[in-house]
């Protein structure tokens, strides 16, 4: 048995790791760009796919369908994002020969338009937020329809996913530049410009529920993980339990869940996202039929191996656990570990990792795609590396999250780390007050540098350039540095935040 | 040997003797015993007054990031005669013009102005993609433009000019 992911960074190690341990083979693919990655090192086999723009490689269904025959694979792994929720795609590697390993096309199709996602849920009785059930058409004037939901609202990708394509809109007069962004950003990433309007929630709850269903008729949940933290729609941190959900609500989203997965047919691992209101009202916002990014935080409180169990159910096997197996233990939160510069108007920072230090120690988990000496393309998202941990309780998880954040060094690009430490060290953090507008409403307060290291930062500094002119010798010289430039660098633009 | 720190609006002067790998820093009056190890690239190990630090040094534009704890500094490092020689010329005092480099490769995919727009702190400049998400770019001080060196749908370097503004 031999499994092509296709995919790459964290996510296609993830994969590779998982059918190593259940003693599959693993055939990779690489565009251009990603010769070095450590996807294709890990992986038995690995194959070049064409250039570096995703369009060109990890977005061809016929480029990888030419490298999984080259290599004799017997399944697919989509990972997420790229081909994962391509209904097409998934009928492209049955016709060939090669198990999918995800739902089936028709599930991916029901879904994957999130308007005929809200269709099936409202028809379940399952509660939606109010907008549009169909697409807005390409020509259509989106200020009529929008003026029928009311601003502020929320433009959404149809066949969207991860955040993109997503746009707030507070008035008539962003409506369209927003709508410009939304669809160049859906056409970049789905390869679908297609849009649809939701009203806006305000201040709610990013709650999910894991689900998992096989060949076989049975469909369970895992109970939610909270994704709340959230900077422009992409989540940052995430965990499990939700410090909202209690059992009774935890079953009552899960039944929901496993209901809307059951109607559309679903097979294999999915997560269907609710928003959840400040009245733990929850209402159905769409449902992401692939393995999600935070999946690491169920498996921690669950025990149970999330792309393990994907494989089996690809494998026509029955579940191995029914729903009164499932128990949550202690809780898990994960921090996304992104190549960008959060003090620097959040601009992505691609560049060479000089150096590289992951945290480790007791109950941390580093599910990365990276390694010291490596360079992340400027051409694929910002994902370097995702930092779990598992403790008793949750203020346990925090205190240890806190830790692991301290430990993890990234030299070389500008990370997420310095803004993870401040969320997790957020008072509303700690005492669970969250929303997908927390973000927002701490940045302003948060200041790079509080004033506590500033010797020690003064000192490091000045120790370095000493050590440079060559005044002294420490153990290496640091990289040489461009010239001097005749005035404090300056930063006349950033990136608009709201 | 002494040198001048800026950080924002603050000037430090800092004497520095010793070598590797012990040093001794006078900062605002005080002495300070450090011995300061260089562990991989960029990252430091300091032992201050018994204390153990560990800062991540990276140059950017010329100053130096300073990632110490969970906070971010940005210190212009000069030795002192060159930082007397800068400030006395008048150089760090009114600027001429402001040029915007692209901070990273990507791909314009709109310009919102044109040359002679008068613009103020937080119109939009342009619109580059890069790594999968549209970058909306905004002035961060105000001006005319004098200059714009890119179109809709070219693709960028980073370091590349992309604006003037007076």
């Amino acid at each position: 048995m031999k499994v092509l992911v296709a995919n790459r960074g964290e996510i296609a190690v993830r994969v590779i790791r998982a059918c190593r341990e259940q003693g599959l083979a693993t055939v990779a693919v690489f565009s251009e760009a990603d010769r070095e990655a450590l996807h294709v090192m890990l992986a038995d086999e690995a194959y070049a796919i064409g250039p570096a723009p995703a369009a060109e490689s990890y977005l061809s269904s016929e480029r990888i369908l030419t490298a999984a025959k080259a290599a004799r694979a017997d399944a697919v792994h989509p990972g997420y994002g790229f081909l994962a929720e391509n209904a097409a795609f998934a009928e492209a590697c049955a016709a060939a020969g090669l198990a999918f390993i995800g739902p089936p096309p028709a599930a991916i199709r029901a879904m994957g338009d999130k308007t005929s996602a809200r269709r099936i849920a409202r028809d379940l009785s399952v509660p939606t937020v109010a907008g549009t059930l169909e697409p807005l058409a390409p020509d259509a004037d989106a200020r009529v329809a929008a003026r029928g939901i009311g601003y502020p609202l929320m433009l959404k990708a149809a066949r969207g996913g991860g955040g993109k394509g997503m746009r707030l809109v507070r008035q008539e007069g962003e409506l369209e530049s927003a709508l410009r962004m939304a669809r160049n950003e859906a056409a970049a990433a789905f390869g679908d410009s297609a849009i649809y309007l939701e009203r806006y929630v305000a201040e709610p709850r990013h709650i999910e529920i894991q689900v998992l269903a096989d060949d076989h008729g049975h469909v369970i949940h895992l109970g939610e993980r909270e994704c709340s933290i959230q900077r422009r729609h992409q989540k940052l941190v995430e965990e499990c339990p939700s410090p909202v959900v209690d059992a009774a609500m935890r079953s009552r989203m899960g039944e929901a869940a496993c209901r809307i997965a059951r109607a559309a047919g679903y097979v294999n691992a999915g997560t269907v996202e609710f928003l959840v209101d400040a009245e733990q009202n929850f209402y159905f916002l769409e449902m992401n039929t692939r393995l999600q990014v935070e999946h690491p935080v169920t498996e921690m409180v669950t025990g149970i191996d999330l792309v393990r169990e994907q494989l089996r159910i690809a494998a026509g096997e029955p579940l191995h656990v029914t729903q009164a197996d499932v128990a949550w233990r202690g809780a898990a939160i994960e921090c996304r570990i992104n190549a960008e510069d959060p003090f620097g108007g959040w601009l992505p920072s691609p560049g060479t990792l000089t150096a590289l230090r992951a945290a480790t120690g007791p109950w941390v988990r580093d599910d990365s795609g990276v390694y010291e000496g490596y360079t992340v393309p400027g051409v694929y998202d910002t994902l370097l590396a995702k930092l779990i941990v598992w403790g008793a309780d949750r203020a346990a998880a925090i205190d240890r999250m806190a830790r692991a954040l301290a430990e993890y060094k990234v030299v070389g690009v500008r990370t997420t780390i310095p803004i993870l430490a401040q969320i997790v060290a957020h008072p509303d953090f700690r005492a669970g007050r969250l929303s997908t507008g927390f973000l927002d409403r701490i940045l302003p307060a948060i200041r790079t540098a509080a004033g506590r290291f500033r010797s020690v930062a003064v000192i490091a500094a000045v120790l370095a350039e000493y050590e440079r002119l060559g005044h002294a010798t420490i153990a290496e010289s640091v990289a040489p540095r461009d010239a001097w430039r005749s005035s404090p660098p300056l930063t006349v633009w950033r990136e608009r935040t709201r | 040997m002494k040198f001048a720190a800026t950080l924002g609006d603050a000037v430090e002067t800092v004497e520095v003797t010793g070598e590797r790998g012990r040093y001794r820093v006078t900062l605002g009056g005080e002495v300070w015993e450090v011995d300061a190890r260089l562990t991989a690239q960029g990252i430091y190990s300091l032992l201050i007054a018994g204390v153990s630090h560990v800062a991540d040094v990276t140059d950017r534009d010329g100053a130096c990031v300073v990632d110490v704890g969970d906070e971010t500094y940005v210190i212009l490092v000069e030795e002192q005669t060159r930082y007397v020689l800068r400030t006395r010329s008048g150089a760090a005092g009114g600027r001429a013009h402001q040029t915007l480099v692209a901070p990273l490769p990507g791909k314009i995919t709109h310009v919102a102005v044109r040359p002679g727009d008068t613009v103020a702190a937080g119109d939009t400049l342009l619109v580059i993609e890069a790594m999968k998400m549209e970058n909306e770019l905004r002035a961060g001080a105000p001006g005319t433009v004098a200059e714009v060196r890119v179109r809709a749908g070219q693709t960028v370097n980073a370091g590349d000019v992309l604006l003037v503004i007076d």
